[in-house]
């Protein structure tokens, strides 16, 4: 028992990043504001829609703005709530704005005690007849935005898109990681083998790397379901799941190539040099040629990787560990599969062996 | 290996295909898109279990040639 402590501690990592992947409520925010575009000089009324939100429960602590930039902003001249998800608010919008273009996107702001402020960035564009940039400093009045409340309970950042679906980067994002590590340790084992001649690291690379092609396979399918949704197609033939893509092709050749020689001394020198090969090319295929150009992905087109909004405290909380969890456990399916390999090796070494003693008994007759 | 990679397309492509349809877009959506993370945890599974079942497949045949040799 005590030697499988490791995979008791994968299998709890998951079973940890299930429940508090699943369980932790996403922050409140706006999904939708109708109408999305507004003329100046007009009292509108904007119907917003929240997600997790309390609106009819907070009415009293209720505010919203119409966001500018960092130093103006409209505040909202009367809300009615509706329900908890959904409120009408009031803004008279001045003739003019103080700005020298024909339309200007300003986001929308809701505060309340219990849910803290919901932004929905660009939410809304306001147009105007004329420029005039003086009358608009003349009639704007500015509220400014302070007093936010701050959400108390721990959540899962709220990204409009993304919805419940930022939960994926536990189980989509983590096998990504894990996929690498496995591979990593299968090219270690190759080298390995090509120093020591040891047929029981060439097993061992061997069920690694099928492992890795297993966690890959399953990125992929992952990601593409992920993507029909947020995306809009289950393959947008962005740089990433391209490169990604091609770098399995190059893994896939590997069982092919092994496959494909009948003595089992050849088929280990010459796949263990081919994952050499095979780790040197998935290393500049997913991590510096999709941060070359613009991508789908985030941690692209010189984006910096994962930050701010689309992985906060709370998911490193979950995400790590489900790097963790899930290498362990690809490192639990790769021991079976390499006692399975092991296995195999004996049983031939047998053969091979009782054949021979066989040829010489025959001789001997 | 070939024998897993034709079993999750057979398997899988299906799948998508019924997700893909109108009223299926529709249902992945709801609920904040909850769904699609369902989905993916389900695909996952799926997957090992696949893995699994190929590596099971080996071991039998391998148990089997021990049996023939007692």
């Amino acid at each position: 028992m005590v030697k499988h402590w490791w995979k008791a501690l994968g299998v709890l990592i998951i079973i940890y990043t299930f429940i508090a992947g699943m369980l932790v409520p996403l922050r409140p925010g706006i999904v939708d504001v109708v109408p999305s575009s507004i003329r100046t000089g007009e009292e509108v009324k904007v119907e917003v829609k929240g997600y997790n939100s309390n609106f009819e429960k907070a009415q009293d602590s209720l505010r919203a703005w119409l966001k500018m930039d960092n130093d103006r902003a409209l505040a909202a001249s009367r809300i009615e709530v509706k329900n908890d998800q959904e409120l009408t608010a009031t803004f008279n919008v001045p003739e003019y704005l103080p700005i020298n273009s024909k339309v200007k996107d300003f986001s929308v702001i809701i505060d309340n005690e219990i849910d803290g402020a919901s932004v929905l960035p660009s939410g809304v564009f306001i147009t105007q007849d004329s420029i005039d940039p003086e009358m608009g400093q003349a009639v704007w009045r500015n509220s400014k935005i302070d007093k936010l409340h701050d959400k108390e309970q721990v959540t899962f950042p709220f990204r409009n898109i993304l919805s419940e679906t930022i939960r994926n980067t536990y189980f989509h994002v983590p096998l990504w990681f894990a996929m690498v590590f496995i591979f990593l340790g299968g090219v270690i084992y190759s080298a390995l083998y090509l120093r020591t001649n040891d047929p029981k690291f060439d097993d061992r690379a061997q069920a690694l790397t099928s492992v890795g092609i297993l966690y890959g396979i399953l990125g992929l399918i992952t990601g593409a379901i992920w993507a029909k949704n947020t995306w809009g197609a289950y393959w947008s033939w962005d740089v990433k799941q391209n490169m990604t893509a091609v770098a399995l092709l190059i893994y896939a050749a590997y069982f092919i190539l092994r496959a494909s020689f009948e003595d089992p001394e050849r088929t280990s020198r010459i796949s263990a040099v081919y994952n050499l090969f095979a780790f040197a090319a998935l290393i500049p295929l997913i991590y510096v040629i999709p941060r070359m150009t613009d991508s789908l992905h985030p941690g692209a087109g010189g984006n910096p990787a994962f930050g701010g909004e689309d992985l906060d405290n709370t998911m490193r909380m979950v995400f790590y560990p489900a790097i963790i969890g899930w290498t362990l456990i690809g490192l639990w399916i790769a021991s079976l599969q390499y006692r399975t390999n092991r296995l195999r090796a004996k049983l031939l070494d047998i053969d091979s062996e009782t054949s021979l003693q066989g040829a010489m008994l025959d001789r001997l007759k | 290996m070939r024998k897993l990679i034709s079993v999750l397309t057979t398997t899988l492509l299906p799948l998508s295909a019924l997700m893909a349809q109108d009223g299926g877009s529709d249902f992945m959506r709801s609920i904040g898109k909850i769904y699609v993370v369902v989905a993916v945890i389900i695909a996952i599974f799926v997957g090992i279990v696949l893995f699994l079942i190929y590596l099971d497949r080996k071991l039998t045949k391998l148990e089997d040639q021990i049996n023939e040799h007692d």
